[in-house]
């Protein structure tokens, strides 16, 4: 009966803890399935169920397959673009270059920032006619561009995209960096006395190096796409149209705007299930990699 | 020993347990002993002890943004003023823009922690009178002294079941703000009164190279401003009764006369009217380029009045004119309607002493209506008070003297019927297929999705 390790009573410890997990986590996320099928406005405390009427209406309506869409896209991007354009960055910042501590240091200033104030700044950047691009564009005598960049149904949501990849790269340029320098010269030396180019000792001895830099930034940069509210929040508004709504953005949308909570919240159900979906890919074929790497 | 340890820990756990409950009940207990005394209480006769003696802290969540320059009346002139009158009384103030207002308040009053004093919105809209007081989060505020000197209107507009539950800021007029020397260098002499001849003066303006309408179309929600003038002059005129029947299914929303009035407001992008790429353009951004001249209109409502007039790149005349939707010989019918108001929350503990914050804020002898009067750009809908901006003047005296002004739209709709509007309607602005009849369709989709009886 007595465990050698710990005494059975010591289970009592965790019981408080375990407590509030459930009151102010398991339960809420409970209460989210109930209002998925109530009509719920959000604070007026007695509604009616209503069956899976809030994700049959769901499934009508365009916002679901545009915001699913649109969250994927952003994703795909976030995650690779992102990703690539930060191990580069990396690469150089890695270099026996001068000045390598501003430059370091220059690239991470854009992730101190609130999303606010980033917003609020490239919404003047892309601003038409008037915007920094736009004067730049006409500066150099490039008048015929098209330079709504913000208010074009097929360039908006790359748009924003940019701006998030922009100002989330220096997390993920910290992150390689911190695994380049984990690279051994040793590797490095042996790979050159073999003969190796400068690309094949990327390819064979940096990349598997840096696999676990990898798995953290690809994780970091999915989480980060899948929940993506705050640009389109502040630089759009979800529009031109429902163009650049995202699934936590309609959300949002429904649950405020419209007062639908239960209809939001059935909303909620279906990302949930996505979210985890995905999740659960991502982490399966990371983990894989990495070991084999 | 053991048993006794398992048995030690478990009454310390329903010890526990049992603490907390106490201390939940506990609050709804004084929670709702509070909300079941206040109606009783009158404020004639209200505790003699809260009234003078205790420290009384209020809070008070508004919508808006701050002044841009001198003092802020809710922020500021308010509790400083309440402090004067009422050493006891402490008003807490906060003021969120709009978006979020909303958010923060409902979330505040649904969770029983709403401020003593919050912002609420005529009829149907969202945080409107109606839902409020429905929901029983305002106070009936009918036994209140000053309600003789509150026009009808404002007071009819914030009432439900002939109780009124807000006091109207005022009345707020959806217009068109206009840069009076580009008109005049456009050739442009007399303010357009009929569609024909707003056409014809943007026309105009837009052959002398002048862009004749800016909007802010990012922030959807100005769509709203120049399609409601419209609905005033193309919906209601024929058919006043329209939103009632549209509650009763008797019309739609995809009736002729809003595909009507959707038609004009898509004419004006249509023809190019409007600033290019008016759907990259903040709000803000629009009424600093007509500020700094570059565009000889915008619509927005009497509430941007200090926007609009703000000094910027271009001194200018500026001038108000309801936008004419209407067909030539016909009169012009204004967008107006009674203003946001201040609401008690019908669950606070201190509604007595806020009843008597009330009375003094809307006294007319009082400094703080003073202060209040001048702070405010709403037209007042308290008798005796003159009208503090001349612009608005023409207009003003036109919906006096005619009575010709219909409500905003969106006062009838349930919350988010207008967001379709506008996001549907963004499509169009977008360059995208869609038609007047999609988009009217579209609104009534929702309005039959959110309408509830």
């Amino acid at each position: 009966m007595n465990s050698a390790v710990m005494k059975k009573t010591m289970y009592f410890f965790v019981l408080p803890a375990l407590l509030f997990y459930c009151i102010f986590w398991i339960f809420p996320i409970l209460k989210l399935f109930q209002y998925s099928v109530t009509d719920y406005n959000g604070y007026v405390q007695n509604f009616n169920y209503v069956g899976f009427n809030n994700f049959k209406t769901l499934f009508q309506e365009e916002v679901l397959v545009t915001s699913i869409k649109n969250t994927l896209v952003y994703t795909a991007i976030t995650v690779i673009l992102g990703n690539i354009i930060a191990l580069l960055l990396a690469l150089l910042l890695n270099a026996n270059i001068r000045a390598k501590g501003f430059y370091r240091s220059a690239f991470y200033i854009p992730t101190l920032f609130s999303a606010i104030v980033v917003g609020f700044i490239w919404s003047y950047v892309y601003m038409p006619q008037e915007g920094l691009i736009a004067s730049f564009l006409a500066k150099i005598g490039l008048t015929n561009w098209d330079t709504n960049f913000l208010g074009s149904y097929s360039k908006a949501l790359y748009s924003i995209i940019a701006v998030d990849i922009w100002k989330n790269i220096g997390t993920s340029v910290i992150i390689f960096l911190a695994g380049l320098q984990t690279v051994p010269h040793e590797l490095l030396e042996a790979g050159k006395i073999d003969g190796a180019g400068k690309w094949k000792l990327f390819r064979f001895i940096t990349l598997p190096m840096l696999a676990t830099s990898v798995t953290i930034n690809i994780t970091l940069s999915v989480i980060n796409g899948l929940k993506a509210f705050d640009f389109p929040f502040i630089m759009t508004n979800g529009g031109p149209g429902i163009s650049t709504n995202t699934l936590i953005y309609a959300m949002y949308k429904m649950a405020f705007t419209d007062q639908l909570f239960g209809k939001a919240s059935a909303l909620g159900i279906i990302s949930f299930a996505i979210i985890i979906a995905i999740t659960i890919v991502c982490v399966l074929t990371l983990n894989k990699k990495e070991v084999s790497a | 020993m053991k048993v006794l340890n398992r048995k030690t820990l478990v009454m310390l756990l329903v010890a526990i347990l049992l603490v907390l409950g106490a201390c939940s009940s506990n609050s709804n207990n004084s929670g709702t002993s509070n909300a079941t005394n206040n109606p009783n209480n009158s404020t004639e006769s209200p505790s003699p002890s809260t009234s003078t003696d205790e420290p009384v802290t209020l809070t008070m969540l508004v919508s808006g943004a701050k002044a841009a320059e001198g003092e802020d009346f809710e922020l500021e002139t308010l509790p400083r003023l309440v402090r004067e009158k009422f050493p006891n009384v402490t008003l807490e103030v906060q003021k969120l823009p709009d978006e979020q207002y909303y958010t923060t308040v409902k979330t505040k009053l649904g969770a029983g922690e709403g401020p003593d004093i919050f912002l609420v919105f005529p009829k149907l809209a969202n945080m409107g009178a109606i839902e409020v007081a429905k929901a029983g989060y305002a106070a009936d505020l009918s036994e209140l002294s000053f309600w003789d000197r509150v026009s009808q209107a404002a007071k009819n507009d914030m009432s439900y079941d002939g109780k009124p539950y807000a006091v109207a800021k005022g009345m707020d007029i959806l217009g068109t703000f206009y840069n009076k020397d580009l008109f005049e260098q456009a050739g442009i002499t007399e303010v357009p009164t009929d569609w024909p001849s707003f056409l014809d003066a943007s026309e105009k303006l837009k052959a002398a190279g002048i862009t004749p309408i800016v909007m802010g179309d990012k922030d959807p929600w100005v769509i709203q401003f120049g399609m409601y003038q419209l609905a005033a002059n193309s919906v209601y005129p024929s058919d006043p009764e329209f939103d009632n029947k549209l509650q009763t299914g008797e019309t739609e929303l995809t009736d002729e006369k809003w595909i009507k009035t959707l038609n004009q407001y898509k004419e004006l992008y249509d023809k190019g009217y409007v600033v290019s790429g008016s759907l990259g353009m903040a709000s803000a951004q629009a009424i600093q380029q007509f500020v700094d001249g570059k565009a000889a209109m915008i619509f927005t409502g009497t509430w941007d009045l200090p926007g609009v007039t703000a000094s910027g790149a271009s001194e200018f005349e500026r001038g108000f004119f309801s936008l004419p939707g209407n067909d030539a010989n016909q009169p012009v019918y204004a967008s107006a309607s009674t203003a946001a108001g201040y609401a008690l929350n019908a669950k606070s503990a201190n509604l007595d002493v806020a009843k008597q914050v009330f009375e003094y804020l809307y006294d007319a002898e009082s400094p703080l209506f003073e202060a209040w009067v001048a702070s405010n750009p709403s037209i007042s809908v308290f008798s005796g008070v003159e009208l503090q901006h001349d612009i608005f003047q023409n207009v003003l005296s036109e919906i006096q003297s005619s009575g010709n002004a219909f409500y905003f739209s969106n006062q009838m709709w349930p919350a988010g019927v207008s967001d379709v509007m506008q996001s549907k309607f963004a499509e169009i602005i977008g360059g995208k297929n869609t038609t007047a009849e999609d988009v009217a369709k579209a609104m009534q989709d929702k309005y039959k999705e959110l309408y509830k009886e």
